[in-house]
């Protein structure tokens, strides 16, 4: 059973900014919850506090029913991949990949031969064992996609993060990965955090979707009950909507017979 | 009413004469400069009058309408060609002049051999064909690379002959026997005598080189030690008086390093370290301090952050982030910064004077200063010396070269 459970969180920069403000938000086991918002409405901040990169100002996040607030990023079981992959450019893919095992200490550290064995595990599973040898910059926007998700995969995270993952590859890669990464969750059942700005992408991968606006939680729930049953205008725009243009577009492209 | 290609068209040779005549002009003037600090006043006389008569020469460049220009500006060309020819015939004779009577006859010569080519006097006319319009187009574009090589390479030969003229020089008093300044280039014969002097075995320049290497290598040590934490502390770190420090590191570049050498001196006579290698370790490490700090930090600020942020979810701490991504990825940084204190430790003179009086503690730049003594000026032995002394330097170049260039960072992020 792992669980993420964020208890009235708040985060507050110095300047007094609230970006995210007083959030209750409960991720279940295996689920895959996609944090949905326009920019600036502190889905990021979410994402981040839960990965150990931001302080929390007040309240707690458990992950597994242990609180995590002040436990460093290496230590709280996580697996991430950053809009920019953040792959190691010094380092071969096979590095990259098994760059968090090596850095495991004391009763966590795997022997060399098993790091060896989940490297070729997790190439095979990315469809990456003719890369293993090249450095990133020889790879593929997609390609390196690939690394990214390995490299948070490998050491068999509690909860894999997501942070715009996909942002930044073509239509056609885009398309690709998301049905990837679906394929991913299904197969493996990690519970999965994935923020975006991209209402398709939400209703397209979600389990459950959590919207937000201005540092709250507007409405969280499965995509086709958030489109059918909005809670408020703030989700009737920027969901619903926005959905029905692109239904209405496609409509207007191909006239039913 | 003239076509668009009538109305563009002007022969390569006019654009270039147009951009090249003003370079001859201006270094007719420098030259004419150079003259006149040599009192040479007919030389001086003769530059000016060439200069202005080039300067004449672009006023007058045929615009293609008006035949007339370009006959008048035949007459200036051959008029910069008398000058030239007269400069050269009542000159010294010495490299400087032949360098300034070519800069007067070959612009001469080019405009005039341009000047009355078929292709020009035709366009200078006013009556070229819109076909004969296009042509000429096309052969601008023909012609444009070669005739732009031509002049930069005219330029860059300059440029490397002003770097090569002051070595090749120092070779030749390097090699000349006798301990004399000055004399012809390359007419005596040729010895290595210096040479074996300075590297025989009981000569001070290895006492020297010791002394030199032992400073250098340690500053880059020290000073990279110091300023690589520094750097990445002000580049990634938000703390109280970041500001501040980062101001009071280029403030303290400002004062002339003349100021500190008191005082300094005082604070190394107090500490004993007079006349030590650590003394000078220590100064030259904190002198170049504050440009290292900035190089570094320039390039840290460069990283991604989120490259951070990848390797603590991996599981590094602070410090191994820096240690295990950072540090690799600014290799190159660092090398030049390396190269860089390096270099200043090695060719640092003042301080050096100063601090190390006795023979056996001089750096290198001492050590052949003192080679031109007021007692016997062994300027052979001192050129000798100052080649072996550059042959360390080209070697940590040609190796750091490697570094210089690597774009190690490329591909970290989306690409």
């Amino acid at each position: 059973m792992v669980e993420v459970r964020y208890e009235s969180v708040t985060k507050r920069y110095e300047n007094g900014f609230e970006a995210v403000k007083n959030l209750d938000l409960e991720v279940n086991d295996g689920e895959f919850l996609v944090l949905l918002g326009p920019s600036g409405c502190g889905k990021s901040t979410t994402l981040r506090m839960l990965a150990g990169l931001e302080d929390i100002s007040e309240g707690n996040i458990m992950i597994d029913g242990a609180k995590v607030n002040d436990l460093p990023p290496g230590a709280r079981g996580l697996g991430m991949v950053f809009q920019s992959y953040a792959l190691y450019p010094h380092m071969s893919i096979a590095e990259n990949l098994s760059f968090g095992l090596r850095m495991s200490k004391g009763e966590d550290r795997l022997s060399d031969e098993e790091i060896v064995r989940r490297v070729q595990e997790t190439a095979k599973l990315m469809e990456l064992e003719d890369q293993l040898d090249k450095k990133p910059k020889q790879l593929s926007g997609g390609q390196r996609q690939r690394v990214a998700l390995g490299r948070a995969l490998i050491r068999q995270p509690k909860v894999l993060l997501m942070d715009e993952p996909l942002s930044n590859l073509d239509a056609e890669l885009r398309h690709q990965m998301r049905a990837e990464i679906r394929r991913l969750h299904e197969t493996l059942g990690t519970t999965t955090v994935y923020v975006t700005h991209d209402q398709i992408e939400a209703m397209t991968l979600a389990d459950r979707i959590a919207i937000l606006d201005g540092g709250e939680l507007q409405q969280h729930g499965a995509p086709l009950d958030v489109y059918n049953h909005p809670a408020n205008d703030f989700v009737k725009g920027f969901l619903c909507k926005h959905i029905d243009e692109i239904v209405e577009t496609a409509n207007n492209l191909f006239p039913k017979e | 009413m003239k076509s668009l290609s009538q109305r563009w068209y002007e022969p390569q040779e006019i654009s270039t004469l147009r951009l090249w005549l003003p370079v001859a002009v201006g270094v007719n003037l420098l030259l004419s400069s150079i003259e006149w600090i040599r009192n040479d006043s007919l030389a001086l006389q003769l530059s000016l009058l060439g200069a202005s008569a080039l300067f004449v020469l672009w006023l007058v460049l045929p615009d293609g309408e008006q035949i007339w220009k370009r006959d008048v500006a035949m007459g200036k060309a051959g008029l910069v060609l008398i000058i030239g020819v007269i400069h050269y015939a009542a000159g010294m004779r010495m490299a400087i002049d032949l360098w300034s009577t070519l800069w007067l006859i070959g612009p001469a010569l080019l405009a005039l051999w341009w000047l009355s080519s078929p292709v020009i006097s035709a366009w200078a006319k006013g009556s070229l064909s819109v076909q004969g319009a296009e042509d000429g187009l096309a052969r601008n574009k023909r012609i444009a690379p070669r005739l732009g090589a031509f002049g930069s390479h005219i330029l860059l030969i300059h440029a490397v002959m002003l770097v090569l003229i002051p070595v090749l020089w120092i070779l030749d008093v390097a090699m000349s026997p006798g301990n004399i300044l000055g004399g012809d280039i390359g007419v005596s014969d040729w010895t290595g005598e210096h040479f074996t002097k300075m590297l025989a075995g009981d000569s001070s320049f290895w006492i020297w080189m010791r002394n030199s290497l032992i400073v250098s290598l340690g500053t880059t040590l020290m000073g990279l030690a110091l300023a690589v934490p520094a750097a990445y502390a002000f580049s990634r770190f938000r703390f109280s008086g970041r500001e501040g420090s980062m101001f009071a590191f280029l403030l303290v570049q400002m004062f002339p390093g003349i100021i500190i050498l008191v005082p300094y001196f005082m604070v190394m006579k107090s500490l004993g370290l007079l006349n030590t290698s650590i003394g000078l370790i220590l100064a030259y490490s904190v002198t170049a301090l504050p440009l290292c700090v900035w190089m570094l930090k320039g390039f840290f600020d460069t990283v991604p952050r989120e490259l951070e942020e990848a390797a603590l979810l991996d599981g590094c701490n602070q410090f191994q982030v820096f240690w295990k991504v950072i540090l690799p990825l600014s290799l190159p940084a660092v090398a030049v910064t390396a190269l860089f204190s390096f270099l200043a430790a090695w060719n640092e003179y003042l301080l050096a004077l100063t601090f190390n009086t006795s023979n056996d503690m001089y750096t290198l730049p001492v050590g052949l200063a003192s080679l031109i003594s007021s007692t016997g000026q062994a300027w052979g032995d001192f050129a000798a010396a100052s080649l072996l002394v550059s042959i360390p330097v080209v070697i940590l170049f040609i190796v750091f070269q490697k570094f210089l260039i690597q774009g190690l960072s490329a591909g970290s992020v989306k690409g």
